[in-house]
């Protein structure tokens, strides 16, 4: 697993026990308003209960625990408890991460003894430091009170932890050469306990431990448990801790931290997804009803291997409307049932992360036909066919003989259900999965043919990656799938490995260039069929290079064509790509700046134009019919070789010693060698002429992938710009790496840490390719807290929602529905505080956004009357977009009495209706999913954030994050920006955000909400500069009429 | 006025290719390359490695591409006030004194001087704080402060670490005490992207005028980057920055890292060290104190050149010296583009985070 924080990954020892040391003071954050509003999980302070003494200064504390320094106290034990059973041990033995914390630990103690009892450590000079010194490794070197007195390592041990804590050593050292007291605060911290310090060490049977700190240390189960438990509500757990116990839970610590955190028990009854009419099932299926929580929940989660819990826990995930659906008595028992088909090993937490993500997709993404039946596209005969077909899984050849004696779309579902199990990512979930958001984009009388359906299944494990582009333009009919598959399956068929790579390339760059095009609007959506066909047909037969080069330009030519453009050049396409044409001054030069964007990583990676491939293509073809040469025709060939290879610092046969497996950079040295100076000095003969033109499609094969490149450039990419072969190096097949080729799959990036290889390229299919950007350039931004990491997980999924989406067809209306949106969000929220059926109806929106745990501490806001901010401070800007949105869907008559911001928005939704509707807004303000909804089109889901899994899965979390768009768009608003200006403030502030997050785990949503809110606020500071001016500022009006900070919703 | 004037052209020492790039398609000529200035570091030393100091201007012969190139400036080691000879398009000699502004920029006692300022030094140390460093970590940052300490002759330092991200710990400062504190606020962990750093760290560099080095400590390995040396190395080359690297690896225990710290500093017209104790790690960085402190600042404005590609540049010595003596310096550069110099810190909208 990779961190999110720095820390050492070495073997070591146990820690020695935490010594509290008085005098110790309540951590600043503790206060009851710093922590409802700073909780991660939204725990309100009533937990903190009790408290556990830190030795030193929290912050020292947290850095040696690898803890982020900027979260609320009440986070620190949970979080230490999920570092120690996370990091803390390998093997059963201690890590160095924990070693590290145990000499901090005594450490600080032997410091916090200095202090005494004034809790500050003093020192008057040179001949009063020897023990301070001592206790930190150092050693003074040369004269007291000498500016050249320093201080030198003595204990490297010690002074690692000195170093590693942030003790101000320079101070001290500057106090020594001064002659001056050095004066230093070292108070221990009292953190807030779950429940009672006591609860916990009671689970210790050797009695070893004398506070929690210590026995969380030394027991890794029993802080796998509390860190499982920290994520509850307060309720359930005061119920478990009665029944069964926390003695009775220890034992599936990790089944509740994978699968508890959705338990939600309230007055003596677990609230079980699906409600009353599902409690008998859960009654059955558990062995105990959830009218008796502790006997419910104990059996829960020990049933068969943590898989029940699993299922449960995906159930609590989903929204209410897909619970309905999934609850049904009978459908439930069967779908469990088939779900744990056909056996229960291995168990459910048997892993680093949580198992079985397909179910969550599967129960978040089924669609229904109207008589409550899924929806299967093409029919249950086409899916019975698909199990049939050919797959390395035994589980995939039962369903199959199973599927025999099928005959309705039930047996489907739990045959999906069933293989959610699977570890693939091409298997028939997915198939199912992909092939129903296809279906689900096309009208009624739309849907996917049996045929074309036929086609997409048998396909589906090479091309499978492809059908992104049918779900994310519904348009598509099934010819265009057809012609799809053809062209495909016809390049599948060129035996030539080098030009079948450079038509892969050449097609999927132009498919890429149509759907950018597509996207932007700039192809009208009634000639999305008629001009995909066009950019497909070129390359259905291809034998040769010179084929080659006529059907991408053909291709090509057309996309751009069906685009509007009258002339066919590089300028002409980088003017599409960069948009379509602006009518303000200001949507002008942005477009301008975006156009200059893409020549400028053209040429950083030496491409050679589409106008000097054409010109030389066309002179070429002239001169094949007997013309002469044209007179520009040398210089056009000298810009072939005006590529250079880098300067190299390895010799060829180091590289192969030092590289072995990467890549070579055959394509590129191909092109080097190129020169068609003889043959245009001619005479040359017709095949020699048609050899030459040949010779060009490889370098049109550059350019239209290096379009793509650039039209998805990460902020802040620097491979892009600072390494030539990037494009060149696209490695299409894979098969000089890998066996199998590789060419419509996911890119994969390759080269990374292999400084002889050459540099990182992408292999595979340009299919996900503004992912695999921005899994590239993610780690070229610079954390900006010492000791935070860029988060790998996450990070390429924010980068893509800023590079994807466009606004060139925003209106100023469209832009400020999306503020007041929010707005009335908040006002809701606040009125809520006041109005208790208001307040049901808001907690039950927001019940389809809300963990329990966050929906408990925003409902005790709620009821506590609490000031705005610590309200608006549980809730995120999709929170309150959202809960805009369904209280006017649910209670269209009662929004116009809410308040001022709901009235605005109102009658901005009257007055420009089609600019105002959630749909739009959401096409407009959303994020791509392209594995949570098998698509680019950027669109918001509302879905509760998603978990951490491993593998693809590891994206959904990212991309259940739909509020920053939403942000961006209310800020620009708020700052009187232009739409268009998105097109520029959104990388850049996504970038911002990026360079900010500090966070600790691999759920820390808070800490993204954190780092939005700080590039914000820097942003309305107007403290990003460069940003073209804003022409208006908007002020925002508290319910209360009195003005408001701009964009408070969400602060924390 | 004049100071703006200055910016421009010292920072022009990164060669910039001036003017939008055009095909041959759209015109036939063939299109020149505007490169306003390039500056080179050049150590001189005799066959004992000792520093060879008093030379003057006409002692060099400079070509680029084999064309010979004039000497537009000239100065020696760390002095605070130099001798400036400017060579304009006229041809004319005119000898001014530069006197150097604590910012970094440059100002001329003659207003006619409107000649680039080579005169302040800046000195990039890029820390590696990867778990590879991770035994040695207090004896880096006990050699890294020792450094800092020493160097007086150098205008400003910036203290940047690494693990598989970059740290700006410390912006570029004159501020010595700021520099210790960053390099006592490093912290411990996780993979090398040696060469990822590199690359920003040249770029950052980039944006400075005057003299530009990085300090490499490292402990070598790379297990994390994207961007091959190769890169880093024509950056730095086209940048003018010297780039400097100490191992604390003996250079046999791990032979690409080492292949690439010799060849990459020798092609920056640095040097690389293999510091196997405590001792020569302190002795590197005397080394590369001294290094500093003796080299000669040479810049040109090169001749009508059609080259857009890798340009060679060759500097030698004339008469009697050119036998007794050695010289290190870069041994050429690649016209680069106003986007692939601009700094990995931000999009051009950016403010932060080192200070101009």
């Amino acid at each position: 697993m990779r961190y999110i924080l720095r820390r050492p990954d070495l073997l070591a020892l146990a820690l020695t026990a935490l010594l509290a040391c008085p005098p110790v003071v309540w951590s600043q954050a503790a206060s009851s308003r710093r922590l409802s509003r700073n909780s991660p999980g939204g725990s309100s302070v009533s937990r903190a209960a009790d408290g556990v003494v830190i030795p030193g200064p929290l912050r020292s504390f947290l850095r040696m625990a690898g803890i982020s320094q900027k979260v609320p106290a009440e986070e620190v034990m949970p979080l230490l408890a999920r570092n120690v059973f996370m990091q803390g041990y390998s093997q059963q033995k201690p890590t160095e991460f924990l070693l590290l914390l145990s000499r901090y630990v005594q450490q600080a103690r032997e410091l916090r003894i200095l202090a005494g009892s004034s809790g500050t450590i003093n020192v008057r000079g040179c001949g009063d430091a020897g023990t301070l010194l001592q206790i930190l490794g150092y050693r003074v070197v040369g004269n007291c009170q000498d500016k050249g007195l320093t201080l030198a390592t003595s204990n490297p041990d010690l002074a690692f932890l000195t170093i590693d804590s942030g003790f101000p050593l320079m101070t001290l050292e500057e106090s020594l050469q001064k002659g001056v007291e050095f004066n230093y605060s070292f108070p221990s911290t009292r953190v807030p306990v779950l429940m009672r310090e006591s609860d916990w060490l009671a689970l210790d049977r050797k009695r070893s431990a004398d506070n929690l700190v210590d026995l969380m240390v030394r027991e890794p189960g029993i802080a796998r448990l509390y860190w499982a438990m920290s994520r509850n509500d307060d309720e359930t757990n005061l119920a478990l801790a009665r029944a069964p116990g926390l003695a009775r839970l220890l034992p599936y610590a990790p089944v509740l931290d994978f699968y508890g955190s959705e338990i939600s028990i309230r007055s003596g009854r677990v609230l079980v997804p699906g409600g009353a009419k599902a409690e008998p099932v859960w009654r059955e299926l558990a062995g105990a009803g959830p009218d008796n929580p502790g006997e419910f929940v104990s059996h829960l989660v020990s049933k068969d291997n943590g898989w029940l819990a699993a299922y449960y826990d995906v159930l609590s995930r989903i929204n209410v409307s897909q619970q309905q659906h999934l609850t049904e008595p009978a459908r439930m028992k069967r779908l469990y049932e088939a779900f744990r088909f056909p056996q229960i090993d291995p168990p459910a937490t048997a892993s680093v992360f949580r198992k079985a993500p397909g179910l969550l997709l599967l129960f978040t993404r089924v669609e229904w036909d109207p008589d409550g039946q899924p929806h299967v596209p093409g029919g249950i005969d086409l899916w019975k066919e698909a199990l049939g077909q050919k797959s390395d899984y035994k589980l995939v050849h039962t369903w199959a003989k199973r599927a025999r004696g099928w005959n309705n779309s039930e047996q489907l579902l739990e045959a999906m259900a069933s293989l959610s199990r699977l570890d693939t990512d091409t298997g028939p979930l997915q198939a199912y999965l992909t092939l129903s958001e296809i279906d689900a984009g096309r009208p009624g009388n739309g849907k996917l043919s049996a045929d074309a359906c036929r086609l997409l299944t048998k396909n589906f494990q090479r091309f499978g990656t492809w059908y992104l582009v049918f779900s994310e333009f519904p348009e598509l009919n099934d010819e265009s799938i057809t012609r799809f598959m053809n062209v495909a399956e016809s390049i599948e068929g060129i035996s030539n490995v080098t030009l079948r790579g450079n038509v892969v390339g050449a097609m999927q760059a132009n498919v890429g260039i149509w759907q950018i095009l597509a996207r932007q609007g700039e192809i009208p959506a009634a000639e999305l069929n008629d001009s995909w066909m066009k950019a497909m047909g070129p390359f259905a037969k291809i034998t040769s290079s010179s084929q080659l080069f006529d059907a991408a330009r053909s291709s090509v030519s057309e996309v751009m064509k069906s685009a509007g453009a009258t002339n066919i050049s590089q300028e002409a396409l980088v003017d599409l790509m960069a948009g379509p044409p602006q009518q303000t001054a200001e949507g002008q030069r942005i477009r301008q700046e975006i156009g200059t964007r893409i020549r400028n990583v053209f040429e950083d990676q030496r491409l050679v134009s589409l106008d000097t491939l054409f010109g030389l293509s066309d002179g070429l073809a002239a001169m094949a019919q007997g013309a002469p040469a044209q007179q520009n025709m040398l210089a056009l060939a000298g810009e072939l070789r005006e590529f250079e290879m880098p300067r190299p610092i390895f010799t060829n046969s180091e590289k192969i010693s030092w590289a072995p497996g990467v890549y070579s950079t055959h394509h590129a040295e191909l092109q080097v060698k190129t020169d068609l100076t003889k043959v245009i000095k001619g005479p040359g003969t017709k095949s020699q002429l048609e050899s030459a033109r040949g010779q060009l499609s490889p370098f049109l094969r550059d350019a239209l992938v290096g379009l793509n490149y650039a039209y998805y450039e990460p902020p802040g990419a620097q491979v892009l710009h600072n390494n030539s072969l990037f494009v060149r190096s696209h490695d299409f097949s894979g098969l000089t790496v890998v066996s199998t080729e590789r060419s419509w799959m996911p890119p994969e990036l390759m080269g990374v840490g292999t400084p002889a290889g050459g540099g990182a390229y992408l292999m595979g299919s340009l299919s996900d390719l503004p992912y695999a950007l921005a899994s590239t350039e993610q780690d070229f931004i610079a954390p900006e807290n010492i000791q935070a990491l860029i988060w790998k997980e996450l990070v390429p999924d924010l980068l893509v929602s800023a590079t994807v989406p466009r606004w060139w067809s925003i209106s100023p209306h469209e832009l400020h529905a999306v503020t007041l949106y929010q707005r009335s969000g908040e006002e809701l929220l606040l009125m809520a505080e006041h109005d208790a059926a208001l307040r049901g109806q808001v907690s039950s929106i927001l019940a389809n956004r809300m963990a329990p745990q966050r929906l408990e501490t925003l409902d005790k806001s709620l009821a506590n009357n609490e000031d705005a901010i610590a309200i608006l401070a549980q809730t995120i800007p999709a929170d309150t977009f959202y809960l805009a949105a369904e209280y006017r869907r649910r209670y269209p008559a009662r929004v116009a009495s809410i308040g001022p911001q709901n009235q605005q928005l109102d009658t901005l939704c009257s007055q420009y209706p089609s600019d105002t509707t959630t749909q739009r807004l959401s096409h407009d303000f959303g994020v791509p999913h392209p594995v949570l909804a098998r698509s680019y089109a950027p669109g918001l889901l509302y879905v509760k954030p998603f978990p951490s899994f491993g593998g693809a899965s590891s994206r959904l979390f990212g991309e259940s994050w739909e509020s920053n768009n939403l942000y961006w768009a209310r800020l620009a608003d708020e700052k009187g920006y232009e739409p268009a200006a998105l097109n520029r403030l959104v990388p850049e502030l996504t970038r911002r955000m990026t360079a900010k997050i500090f966070a600790t785990d691999l759920e820390d949503w808070p800490a993204l909400e954190r780092a939005m809110q700080e590039a914000g606020q820097e942003f309305m500071q107007g403290k990003v500069t460069g940003f073209p001016s804003a022409t208006t500022t908007t002020l925002l009006q508290a319910p209360d009429g009195q003005p408001q900070i701009p964009a408070s919703g969400g602060s924390r | 006025m004049k100071k703006s004037l200055l910016s421009i052209l010292v920072l022009s020492s990164l060669l910039v290719l001036g003017g939008e790039r055009r095909t041959a398609a759209q015109d036939d000529s063939r299109i020149l390359v505007n490169v306003v200035l390039v500056q080179l570091n050049v150590a001189v030393t005799d066959r004992k490695g000792n520093y060879i100091s008093g030379l003057k201007p006409e002692d060099f012969a400079i070509a680029e591409d084999k064309i010979p190139q004039k000497i537009a400036t000239f100065e020696e080691g760390n002095e605070p006030t130099h001798r400036l000879v400017l060579s304009g398009p006229d041809g004319k000699m005119v000898e001014q004194t530069i006197k150097q502004t604590t910012q970094g920029t440059a100002t001329a006692d003659s207003p006619a001087s409107i000649g680039p300022s080579i005169t302040s030094s800046n000195v990039f140390i890029l820390f590696d704080t990867s778990n590879y460093m991770y035994r040695g970590f207090v004896f880096a940052q006990d050699a890294i402060a020792d450094f800092v300490r020493s160097l007086d002759g150098i205008s400003r330092v910036a203290l940047y670490s690494y693990s598989r991200d970059l740290s700006r710990a410390v912006p570029l400062t004159s501020e010595r005490s700021t520099v210790l504190r960053g390099v006592r606020s490093t912290v411990a962990g996780d993979d090398a992207a040696l060469y990822n750093s590199l690359l920003m760290t040249v770029k950052d560099a980039a944006q400075f005028t005057g003299r530009k080095a990085i300090v490499v400590f490292s402990n070598g390995p790379d297990n994390a980057s994207l961007v091959p040396p190769e890169d880093v190395a024509e950056l730095a080359q086209s940048t003018g920055t010297i780039i400097y690297m100490i191992s604390t690896r003996d250079a046999q225990a791990e032979p690409i890292s080492s292949a690439v710290f010799e060849r990459m500093s020798k092609a920056t017209g640095g040097k690389a060290y293999f510091a196997k104790s405590w001792k020569d790690e302190k002795d590197a960085f005397a080394s590369i104190r001294e290094d500093l402190a003796h080299l000669y600042s040479l810049s040109y404005y090169p001749q009508p050149n059609p080259n857009r590609g890798w340009r060679t540049i060759t500097v030698k010595l004339v008469g009697e010296n050119a036998q007794k003596y050695r010289i290190r310096t870069r041994d050429g550069y690649r016209v680069l583009k106003p986007a692939q110099i601009a700094s990995a810190a931000g999009s051009p909208a950016s403010s932060d985070p080192v200070a101009k």
